[in-house]
Order: structure tokens, then C-alpha cells, then sequence
């Protein structure tokens, strides 16, 4: 890499000369080694994926999560540092909280994506922070109908139908695209995502993984959810099936 | 015998996406004598290994009460350990003045965990470098948890951290799916035995290991036992092991160094090219 060495991207404040910010680039990469993390938008709701890498057996399944609830209408799914992760949804949690003693009504996902990304931001202004490890996909249900938003280490913020980070991004995002989402119910939506974290995990080379999901729909009443068991384990049973029909070809 | 110019700052990240300073913090876990935990249904055993640094002095504490309900074995800087204990304490306290009930280990664990991962974000701190094994119980039943620098938490049925650590998880991972349903005597006894690899041959006797165990039920609040019960358990189970070699005692210091290199080529440490950065 050109950037090494040149002194230029040892600090956060530091541009180098062609306009570049390095260290959020090197906190990107942080994300990008991280497991896959998954969310769509389907015609009546959010479902959110993650590939949540286990390092030991004797760890717990079902601890550690990295879906976390915001609100009663908001979740966020975190790739990247957990620690960091825990970081943004606390404020993200006060945000939330704080707009609706304030104003009385739930927050608005845009306003929360907003304010979460303008927080992030922030740690990419003083030398004497450093950029969050940790890339964010907030889901949420207001009057505006479901929401997706991607906030990256750099603060920005976009929409999106479909998003993927993490190692499997890329795979995951021609996966996606493939899908018809507009057409699709978050029923249907959870098996999609649970088939495409199945097929990018590479069994030989990875690390054993927990598919862990959640979702804001119509049919959990607009509220963020953890995909109910009977369906995750469906869900996972279709994702299976079409892995060994794939290894079959 | 610096690695690169990446590693000398906590805020700074390396290409790769690292954070050197807190690997470098995850390292002095690996330093420090071994602890190690296990849970059941019902109850939690911690142990660790005591090393005097001297022999005319006595060794540090690395077993704490922290509550009736709660208890931590430590790795690594004795201090920060102690610092951090403290902050459990008076945090066990304040909830059970305000609710009127103990604290659940899950919350605990989460705000011990939000304030090492600010110690790693910001340039004037350094990462604690300790890790802590917490465990306990409450209305959810028996909790094992581990703290690292970084901030992570995980649960477990069982882990052991601290040098030569490896040999115990060894142990623990034949043994532990049997550990939920085990006794009290059981799982003290799996803890002696994991503790007893970590020893590499030297002798286990009550007075270079500690041993706390907290249950459910009455009159099995945390409690650090004593010395004698612990001799009577390890005699008990036969566990005593080889006798050390004579010569042991004239190199006390080299095998904690030669635990730490060791460890270096079986875990991953900060020179293993493309490991994941912050996975413990």
C-alpha cells in the first residue's frame, strides 16, 4: 500500500495529499474481516441477518448477539468490534428515547439514522479518538413504512433496499440483487437472507457460525422482533436443502 | 524491539484494520498466572494458580468477592484487576439500595465491558490489562462469563485464560458437556484437575491455588475457601501430580516466560498474520 509509511495516515485529523483520510479507511477494514451481516427491505417489512462467528465450543449459542433492539420500532445489526457496536446502539437507545419524551411520538428511522451517522462522524473529527471499528444496518417501521440505513466507520449514511458488510459483502450483495424484494413478504425474506448466509460461509475455511436474525413487520406488529424460533429453524432447514442441492449440480 | 508504527497508540489503526495497543493489552492476559471457571445448573467454581514473585513474599490475591451472588477470578495486571472489582462492588451495592435485589450477572458484565471498551478509544487511557472471569448467579440461574481488554464479552460453560491456559481449556473442552448436570464435588474436582495442567508437572497444593465456589440456594453465597478444605479436596481426589523437580524453585521466573512464548504459537497472538482481530 502506497499509504505506508508516508506518515500520512497515522492520525485521524491527518489528509493525506491526494485527499485522503487513511485511518478511516484502515477502520473500514476492520469491518470487511468481520462476519457478514445482512438486511433487506421487503414489501411489509425489515429482516435483518447476521453470520455470527463462534471462536470457541465451549462458548454458549445464543450469546453475544449482534442484533441489538434501539427502539420499539428500530434494530440495529453490528459487523465489526462488538465493543464498539455496544458503543453506538447506547446512543442510539438515548437518541430514541430522548426524541420521544421530547416530541411524543416514536423517532422517525431517518432521524435516527441521522443522528446515529452524525455521531459516528464524530469520531472521525478529534486526534484524540479514533473511527469506530464497526459498521451498523438500522431497520425500523414508522409512518413513512419500513426502513433499511447502512452507517459506515466514516458516518456516512445511505438507504437502501438491500445491504450487506462484512467479510461475504460482496457475494452477498449479487445475492441480493438477484432477489425480488418489492414482491416479497418478510416470511419470505427471512428464508432469502437465512439461504445466502448459509451459502457464503465456507465451512472448510471459516469458523463455525450462529445465523442469528430479527425482524420489523407487519406480522410482528411493526415491532422489532427476534425471528421467531419455528420459522429461524425452517428458515435454516431451506438454506441447507439449497446448499446440498448446489454441492448436487 | 517495536513491531511497526502503528502499534504505539490505542486511537491509531493499522492497515490491516487492528488495533495493535489492545492486542498488545489481550497479551498481558496471557501473562499472567492462570484462573479459570466452570458452571453447572447450579453452581459456579472459580480457581486459580498463585505465584509469589519472591520467596519471602506472599502471592496477590486474584480471587474477589464481589457480591453475595457474584465473584471474579483475574489474569493479568493484579491492579487493574483490583480497580475493576472495586467498580463491581460499589456497582452491586448501588443497585441492590435502589431495587432491592441483586444485580443479574448479564448487566454487570455489559457495563464492565462499556468502560474497558472507552479505555480503547480514547489516546489519553490505556486498555485494562486484565481479564476477568465473572461469574455468579441470579433469577436466570448460573452465569459464566469472560471480560477481555478489548471490551468483548462472552459466556461459557467453561474457559480458563492466564498462562499456559491452553492445557486447562484442553481439559475443560473434553469434559465440559457433561458440566451442566455435575455437583458441586464434580465441577470442584474438573477445576483442580484444569487447574493442575496449567501446572506443567509442579505440585498442587492449597497453597498455590485459590478455589471460590457460589451456588443457589442458602449458605452457598460466594465464599473463597479455605486453605484446609481445599488441601482436603485435593487429597481427596489424588490430584497432587508429579513432585516439582528441585530445581524449580531457582528458575520460579522462567516458566511464566517460557507459558507466554508457548502460548504465542498455539493462540493467536498479535504476530499471527490475518487473524481476526478482536476475537478474545
Amino acid at each position: 500500500m502506497s499509504s505506508i509509511g508516508t506518515g500520512y495516515d497515522l492520525s485521524v485529523t491527518t489528509f493525506s495529499p491526494d485527499g485522503r483520510v487513511f485511518q478511516i479507511e484502515y477502520a473500514a477494514k476492520a469491518v470487511d474481516n468481520s462476519g457478514t451481516v445482512i438486511g433487506i427491505k421487503c414489501k411489509d417489512g425489515i429482516v435483518l441477518g447476521v453470520e455470527k462467528l463462534i471462536s470457541s465450543k465451549m462458548m454458549l449459542p445464543g450469546s453475544n448477539r449482534r442484533i441489538h433492539a434501539v427502539h420499539h420500532h428500530s434494530g440495529m445489526a453490528v459487523a465489526g468490534l462488538a465493543a464498539d457496536g455496544r458503543q453506538i446502539v447506547a446512543r442510539a437507545k438515548a437518541e430514541a428515547t430522548n426524541y420521544e419524551s421530547t416530541y411524543g411520538e416514536p423517532i422517525p428511522v431517518k432521524e435516527l439514522a441521522e443522528r446515529v451517522a452524525s455521531y459516528v462522524h464524530l469520531c472521525t473529527l478529534y486526534w484524540w479518538l479514533r473511527p469506530f471499528g464497526c459498521g451498523v444496518i438500522l431497520g425500523g417501521y414508522d409512518r413513512d413504512g419500513p426502513q433499511l440505513y447502512m452507517i459506515e466507520p466514516s458516518g456516512v449514511s445511505y438507504r437502501y433496499f438491500g445491504a450487506a458488510i462484512g467479510k461475504g459483502r460482496q457475494a452477498a450483495k449479487t445475492e441480493i440483487e438477484k432477489l425480488s424484494l418489492s414482491g416479497m413478504t418478510c416470511r419470505q425474506g427471512v428464508v432469502e437472507v437465512a439461504k445466502i448466509i448459509y451459502g457464503i460461509h465456507d465451512e472448510a475455511k471459516d469458523k463455525a457460525f450462529e445465523l442469528e436474525m430479527s425482524w420489523v413487520c407487519d406480522e410482528s406488529n411493526r415491532q422489532h422482533q427476534k425471528v421467531p424460533d419455528e420459522l429461524l429453524e425452517e428458515a435454516k432447514a431451506a438454506a441447507r436443502a439449497a446448499l446440498e442441492e448446489m454441492d448436487a449440480d | 524491539m517495536f513491531r511497526n508504527q502503528y502499534d504505539t497508540d490505542v486511537t491509531t489503526w493499522s492497515p490491516a484494520g487492528r488495533l495493535f495497543q489492545v492486542e498488545y493489552a489481550m497479551e498481558a492476559v496471557k501473562q499472567g498466572s492462570a484462573a479459570i471457571g466452570l458452571r453447572s445448573k447450579t453452581h459456579v467454581v472459580l480457581a486459580s494458580v498463585n505465584k509469589a514473585n519472591n520467596e519471602l513474599s506472599s502471592h496477590q490475591k486474584k480471587i474477589f468477592k464481589v457480591d453475595d451472588h457474584i465473584g471474579v477470578a483475574i489474569a493479568g495486571l493484579t491492579a487493574d484487576g483490583r480497580v475493576l472489582s472495586r467498580y463491581m462492588r460499589s456497582e452491586c451495592i448501588n443497585y441492590s439500595y435502589l431495587y432491592e435485589s441483586p444485580l443479574p450477572i448479564g448487566r454487570l458484565v455489559v457495563q464492565l465491558a462499556d468502560k474497558a471498551q472507552v479505555c480503547t478509544q480514547r489516546s489519553w487511557k490505556r486498555p485494562y490489562g486484565v481479564g476477568l472471569l465473572v461469574g455468579g448467579l441470579d433469577e436466570s440461574g448460573a452465569h459464566l462469563y469472560y471480560n477481555c481488554p478489548s471490551g468483548n464479552y462472552f459466556e461459557y460453560q467453561a474457559f480458563a485464560i492466564g498462562s499456559r491456559s491452553q492445557a486447562a481449556k484442553t481439559y475443560l473442552e473434553r469434559k465440559f458437556g457433561n458440566f451442566m448436570e455435575s455437583s458441586r464435588e464434580n465441577l470442584l474436582k474438573d477445576a483442580l484437575f484444569a487447574l493442575r495442567e496449567t501446572l506443567q508437572g509442579e505440585k498442587l497444593t492449597s497453597s498455590n491455588c485459590t478455589v471460590a465456589v457460589v451456588g443457589v440456594g442458602k449458605g452457598e453465597e460466594f465464599q473463597i475457601l479455605d486453605k484446609e478444605t481445599v488441601q482436603a479436596l485435593i487429597n481427596e481426589f489424588e490430584i497432587a501430580g508429579e513432585e516439582a523437580p528441585a530445581a524449580a524453585d531457582a528458575e520460579d521466573a522462567a516458566p511464566e516466560q517460557g507459558g507466554a512464548t508457548e502460548q504465542g504459537a498455539t493462540d493467536q497472538g498479535p504476530g499471527n498474520e490475518g487473524a481476526a482481530p478482536m476475537d478474545i
